[in-house]
This record gives C-alpha cells, structure tokens and sequence, in this order.
C-alpha cells in the first residue's frame, strides 16, 4: 500500500515538473516571437549654462509626447518598439529651466501666446535609428535621432528653425538584455541632444541675432 | 555474477575521472594571465590631503568604448588599501560637470582643459570637488581564437555535456593623467593583459575562465597609485 501511495506521488511530480517544463518553454517561445517593447527611461542632470534672461513657453506636441519607434526584422516582422515621447518631455523639463529664466509648458501655440512670453519653442523628433549589433557586426548598439527645433517670437513670428542630431551607443555585454542595452544607449543619445542643445543654443545664426537685437 | 558490471562501470569511471583530472590540470596551468604594465613620465606628482582625483572613462570611438565598470573596477582599488586616494565616483561628476564631459564634449587634449576651465562654471565645480588629477581610461578587452565545441544532451535518463572550448582575451588599456593645477599631462600608464580560457566537459561542464580584464584593473590601480602618490 505503501509503496503505491510512493509510486502515485512520484508520478505526481513527474507530471507536475513536465507541466512546469512545458509551461517554461511555451514562454520562451511565446517571448522569442513577440515584438520587444522598450520604454526610455533615465535620468537627465541641468546643464550647468549661463541662463539667458528670457521667459519662454515650450509646446510638446501629440506626436513628441507619443512618439515610438518601431524596428523591424530582417523578415520584417515587427521585433523592436521603443517608446521615447515621456522621456524627452523629462528631458527638455530638465534642460531649459537652467537655461531660460522661467519656462512654461503649454499645450499648443495659441496658449502660448495668450501667456504673453518672450519667445516659444517647439521640439520635434524627425527620425529615430537604431543599429543592432546582430545587423551591423559590431558590439555596440546605437541610436541615432534627429530633431527639428523651432524657435518663435512671444507672437508666434518664427526666429528660427533648425535640425539638431544625436547619437548614443552602448558596448554589448555579458548577461545584459537587448532591452537594457537599447535603453542605454537611447539615454546616452538624449544626453547628447542636451549637450549639444544647451551648448549650441546662442550660436545659431538667427537666434544669436534675435538675442543681439533685444 | 552481479560484481562484474558494477567493477566496469568503476573501470570506466576511473577512467572518466583520469582523464576529467588530467583536463583540470591542463585547464588549470593553462588558465593563467600574463600582464605588462608601461609607464611614461612627463611631470613631477604628489597628491595633498583633501585632494582627489577623477577617473574618467574615453568614448568618443566608434567602434568601441571604455566599460563604466573597468573605470569603477580601477577606482575602487585605488580608493582602498595601504597609501589610498580619494576618487571621485564617474557618473556623479559627469552628472555634476554637465554637458562639459559628455562623449562628444569631453576634452580630448590638455589645452582643450584649459579652455574648459576658463568656464567659470567648470572652474567652480572641479574646486568644490577638490580634483587635482584627471585620469582618462581608455581601452576594451578583446576575445580572440574561440575554438572547440561542446554538445549536451538531455534525455528522459538524464542530462550530461561532452567537448571541449577554449578562447583568449586581451585586455589593452591606457591610462592618462592630467594635473589639473597646471593643466599638463603628467603621464601615461598602459596596461597589456592576455590570458587563455577552458571549458571542459565531461557530463558537466566546468570553466576555468582567466581574470583578464580584473587582473589588468588590478595591476593598473597599483601602478596608477603608486604613480599619484609621487612614487
């Protein structure tokens, strides 16, 4: 009787451990089909500029709050979506306070005028790359974005309009995840648009005009 | 009549057992790494108390960049034991400094610094930091030569692994040292690490893996201690 009731509860889990194995593998499966989703995520530090004496309103349009992009694989199945809108919103909250004397952030142009600032600025992202080592043969992952800046008057007359680019990469490693990696190298990539933006800024040609008039 | 598969089965275990020890010992002697540390002066040295340095790590190449952990690695070594520095932990001074030492900002030679340091917001921050040297860690470890295959197998008995795989590393770094006091480079350390790595396997696989790139962290502390300290 004994022996039965051992018998019974070895087969037991036996069953039980195949049901977890194959559970274990419909996952990965299941996970080794599915697009990966990446939300950006990071810190972004002010830059320590000369701050200009100017209240601006900054505009995030629909499309930079929601902004994602969407890698394919070479099949052309979707493989990788990289959500960056929330992040860059972070990052221009963090970035133009220490270079404007006070910012607002408004929903769109029209506020922005009736708030009565000096200047208002509209970011865009106009193209987002991403370069997967398994592609490009070598042990970076990059990312690439490129930005269409605008820069209005208090009445909404353009000052100017420029492109800006960024790049990030970040070294492939040992028992870090493609997710993470892509993450990072997306961090550094935005990193460098506030460097370049906050040190470039006065040296665009209009708005150094702009500012050498007022 | 039942001793005699038992006694085969010990025959071929020993035999088992010989060979996964002689493939220990191989893996064992072999898994060793040899390291050559250069160093060039250029500048007398001396840190002060309340004084510290800066590791910082070069990313400007394309193809490669100086790992945050081998900075963190070297720093961290040259924070404890016998004669210790004071280092200033990466990201905090990047984050502190920035965007004057981003990848594409960061000053690539000595008059780059001095132009930086005409900022009076750079100025300001390296002396609230009370940073006297500046060392730039630039290099990767690469792995060269994988060879060998091992195949495992799992089956409703059991599971168990069979081959054998090896690789080398080498570990190449160099380490600049900037005094920020008279904007001068000082010198330069360089750090050449090679090392071969086993894996054997004879039911389980066991890696001997060589210490390359902690090695050279090791060797490149010491060495960059001894160099700030005046030594």
């Amino acid at each position: 009787m004994m022996k039965l009731i051992k018998e019974v509860s070895h087969y037991k889990s036996m069953m039980h451990h195949r049901a977890v194995l194959m559970l274990a593998s419909c996952a990965l499966l299941l996970s080794a089909c599915g697009v990966s989703s990446v939300v950006v995520q990071g810190s972004f530090p002010a830059p320590n500029v000369a701050r200009l004496p100017m209240n601006i309103a900054v505009v995030y349009d629909e499309e930079l709050r929601n902004f994602h992009y969407i890698e394919y694989s070479e099949k052309g199945d979707e493989e990788y979506n990289i959500a960056s809108g929330n992040s860059h919103v972070d990052l221009f909250n963090a970035v133009l306070p220490a270079m404007f004397e006070s910012v607002v952030v408004v929903d769109n142009v029209q506020a922005a005028i009736e708030s009565g600032v000096d200047a208002i600025f509209i970011p865009r992202i106009d193209e987002f790359q991403l370069a997967l080592p398994n592609k490009t043969k070598l042990d970076v992952y990059e990312v690439w974005i490129r930005y269409n800046m605008s820069f209005l008057e208090g009445d909404a007359t353009q000052i100017a309009d420029w492109v800006l680019t960024s790049y990030g990469k970040t070294p492939t490693q040992n028992m870090r995840s493609a997710d993470s990696a892509i993450n990072d190298a997306a961090v550094v990539a935005l990193r460098d648009l506030a460097s370049s933006f906050s040190l470039s800024f006065g040296q665009v040609p209009e708005i150094r005009d702009w500012l050498a008039s007022r | 009549m039942k001793q005699f598969p038992s006694l085969a089965l010990t025959f071929i275990e020993m035999g088992q057992l010989k060979a996964f020890s002689l493939l220990c010992v191989i893996a064992v002697l072999g898994a060793c790494t040899s390291t050559t540390v250069d160093e060039f002066r250029q500048g007398e040295t001396g840190i002060e108390r309340g004084e510290s340095i800066v590791i910082l790590g070069r990313r400007h190449a394309s193809d490669y960049e100086t790992r945050a952990e081998f900075v963190q690695c070297v720093g961290d070594r040259i924070e404890s034991g016998s004669n210790a520095i004071s280092v200033i932990p990466e990201q905090e001074f990047v984050d502190a400094m920035f965007p004057w030492f981003e990848p594409r900002t960061a000053p690539l030679r000595t008059r780059d610094l001095e132009r930086l340091m005409a900022e009076q917001v750079v100025a300001g921050k390296m002396n609230e930091f009370g940073v006297r040297y500046m060392v730039w860690l630039d290099g990767y470890t690469e792995t060269t030569g994988r060879t060998g295959t091992i195949s495992c197998t799992v089956g409703p008995g059991g599971a168990g692994c069979f081959g054998f795989g090896s690789w080398e590393d080498d570990s190449n770094f160099e380490a600049r040292v900037w005094d920020v006091a008279s904007l001068q480079n000082v010198g330069t350390i360089s750090t050449d690490a090679t090392g071969q790595s086993y894996v054997p396997a004879l039911v389980i696989p066991i890696p001997f893996i060589a210490r390359v790139e902690a090695n050279a962290c090791t060797r490149l502390a010491e060495q960059l201690k001894q160099f700030v300290n005046g030594g």
